[in-house]
């Protein structure tokens, strides 16, 4: 007997126990939502996740300090001085020319005093990278964003501007007073002297916190510079005292370089080649491993409590076939005496499992997504009551779709086997004696 | 058939069907010979449990052989497989039973079209040929109704129609008029008749009226306790 054939006697005998067929249809549409459901709200919450680490810029970061690094004092401390280089002007060109690079920045965080109109501030001022503009926190930032690594510009901490304004907008376009400790060099090389400097800045735009920075999130900054700007300042910095007393003075070091990576997929090997160069290297790649992990574990048990129910609905198609078998003893027996083989009865049995599962299974992903929408909906209406911003914890990728009206009709189909295998051990004879 | 050789349709040796029942063996069918050519309408009568529905059976392959050979148009049931049987069973033999045995959720025509899907005609050859069946027996105007809305004897005369889509050589008919008034039987008996005489095609009846047997038989097996105790040839 051919495909179609089949499927039309499937379809036949499916309309002839409609009611059975129908329900037998919907336990396995419901085991497919409750699937789908739970996979959608687990890959939804995944890709979230994802998507505000990725946005925090944290995975694109890789920290670079020297081994002389005061630091790395203890870790490091059989290192030889020939093993351990500086990090200086020759390592950031380095850095920067390895794959993947988009920019090497120094850290620069200073102590300062800001003045802005009559008031005056004491407070942190750091370096912000052109790179980190995709930034979640600096993408959501109020005004615009600097017009250049040199400009004259500066971000303001939204808190911050709350002290020199008791409306914070109104700081934009104002001229802001930085009053920093500048490090001159000395005579020679062994000796520098700081001077106060002064230096006005247009204020340009307003961040609600600051974007990840580095790895001293205490000493949270308040006023952000372009790094080239901060650099061109020579703010003094607490390292400065540190290299001074080293043996080999003399050439500019960096305390630390924030190495931005156009994506986080190079930081590994970038992180890597560092290493490679005795730098020490350090990244959050290790704390995204693990979170991979509990995801793909989430995913796994949001499976799991998923299939249930699907187990559930192929013991209905397995009840639903074996009544079937029953009750159509004599039409089995009369479609052997026509000449249909064992297989022909197998694959019709088959036929109706699979049908079940494909319809089931349709109705499901529609069922699922239903569902999905309503959870989306109903978070979003209670991260609105929470005044945050929607979410879209809800994915339901193409893959999920096919997967799980495939998933629906194997199981079904292997349902069916018991089923198929007692009807097409049927005896004719014995089939078609009884009235 | 290419196979058919001579002009014997079907050819029985030793023939026998043995159930285990417990302990006891009951020899449903045993050493049964017997030859019928091509062309020719026979009886096999009996009591009922003299064997003669398990020997229609063993001859329409739907049943094994215990022992001994049954050749059908040339072809020995005794080796075949399952799979070979039911080709048998598709094209090469027509069943009829006393209780029609159509299938009840189906249409008449859907009915006769079953056995042509089995055989995988050609879709487009189908619908012609389930109308030609119908008109055969005079029932082309029932084409679109179910068993359920039909006499016994139309019912009977579909089945006969159902029995010959895949053109088969033999008919082998189980009591075809065991549940028809004497009018529909004898209407059905002589439509066995004009498709035994124009079609050429082989006919085996069972029943247990002698009556039926003289009237329409050439040959007639007489089965008693699953042995053939005689074979009458009518003279005509």
């Amino acid at each position: 007997m051919n495909r179609q054939d089949l499927f039309e006697l499937a379809a036949r005998n499916m309309r002839n126990a409609r009611l059975r067929n129908a329900l037998t249809t919907m336990g396995i549409a419901v085991g497919v939502a409750s699937l789908v459901a739970m996979l959608s709200l687990g890959i939804g919450l995944q890709g979230f996740a994802n998507h505000q680490l990725m946005k925090s810029g944290m995975f694109q970061t890789v920290f670079v300090t020297s081994k002389q690094d005061i630091r790395n004092m203890d870790e490091n401390a059989d290192a030889k001085p020939e093993e351990t280089p500086a990090l200086n002007d020759e390592a950031r060109k380095q850095i920067a020319a390895l794959p993947g690079v988009e920019e090497v920045a120094p850290e620069v965080r200073a102590m300062s005093e800001v003045a802005y109109g009559d008031k005056t501030n004491f407070t942190l001022v750091a370096g912000l990278p052109q790179s980190a503009r995709d930034e979640d926190a600096v993408e959501k930032v109020q005004g615009r964003y600097f017009s250049s690594a040199n400009a004259d510009e500066v971000l303001v901490q939204r808190d911050f501007a709350k002290k020199l304004e008791t409306d914070p907008n109104a700081v934009l376009g104002k001229t802001l007073t930085v009053r920093y400790a500048e490090r001159q060099s000395g005579d020679d090389s062994s000796s520098f002297s700081i001077e106060r400097k002064e230096k006005e800045f247009k204020i340009v735009g307003l961040l609600d916190e600051e974007p990840f920075g580095g790895m001293r999130m205490i000493s949270r900054a308040r006023v952000f510079l372009p790094t080239e700007t901060a650099e061109a300042m020579h703010l003094m910095q607490p390292a400065d005292t540190q290299q001074i007393v080293r043996s080999a003075p003399g050439t500019r070091t960096y305390s630390m370089l924030t190495v931005r990576m156009k994506s986080a997929a190079y930081a590994e090997k970038v992180e890597e080649s560092v290493k490679k160069m005795n730098y020490s290297a350090y990244s959050y790649l290790d704390a995204t491993k693990s979170i991979r992990r509990f995801f793909a574990v989430l995913d796994m048990f949001l499976g799991i409590f998923g299939s249930l129910a699907l187990a559930v609905a192929s013991l209905a198609i397995i009840n639903t076939l074996v009544m079937a078998v029953l009750e159509r003893r004599r039409e089995i027996g009369i479609m052997k005496a026509l000449g249909a083989s064992d297989a022909d009865v197998k694959k019709l049995f088959f036929a109706e499992a699979a049908t079940m599962g494909l319809v089931g299974g349709a109705l499901g992903v529609g069922l699922g997504w239903v569902i999905g929408r309503a959870i989306n909906f109903g978070t979003n209406v209670y991260l609105h009551r929470m005044k945050m911003p929607a979410e879209n914890l809800w994915t339901v990728p193409l893959w999920l779709i096919i997967g799980a009206v495939g998933f629906a009709v194997l199981v079904s189909v292997l349902a069916g086997i018991y089923p198929a295998a007692r009807a097409a051990k049927l005896d004719p004879v014995q089939a078609l004696r009884y009235e | 058939m290419s196979e058919e050789t001579g002009a014997v349709a079907i050819a029985a040796r030793g023939a026998s069907r043995y159930y285990t029942m417990g302990d006891t063996t009951v020899r449903a069918v045993e050493d049964v010979s017997f030859d019928i050519e091509r062309g020719e309408f026979a009886a096999l009568l009996g009591p009922s449990g003299s064997g003669k529905s398990t020997l229609l059976n063993l001859l329409a392959g739907l049943d094994r052989l215990s022992a001994g050979s049954i050749v059908v148009a040339g072809k020995d049931l005794s080796t075949m497989d399952s799979e070979a049987l039911a080709r048998y069973r598709r094209l090469t033999v027509g069943m009829i039973f006393q209780s029609f045995n159509l299938v009840p959720t189906m249409t008449l025509a859907d009915n006769i079209e079953l056995p042509l899907r089995f055989a995988e005609t050609p879709r487009g050859e189908r619908r012609d040929r389930v109308l030609e069946l119908l008109t055969n027996v005079g029932m082309a105007h029932r084409a679109n109704h179910k068993p359920s809305e039909l006499s016994g004897g139309e019912q009977q005369r579909g089945a006969i129609a159902r029995s010959l889509a895949n053109r088969p050589s033999v008919l082998l008919a189980d009591e075809p008029t065991g549940n028809l008034d004497s009018h529909n039987g004898q209407e059905v008996m002589m439509l066995l008749r004009e498709l035994n005489e124009k079609m050429g095609v082989t006919v085996l009846m069972v029943t247990h009226d002698p009556a039926l047997a003289e009237r329409y038989a050439r040959k007639s097996l007489h089965m008693a306790d699953g042995k053939l105790v005689s074979t009458v040839e009518a003279l005509r």
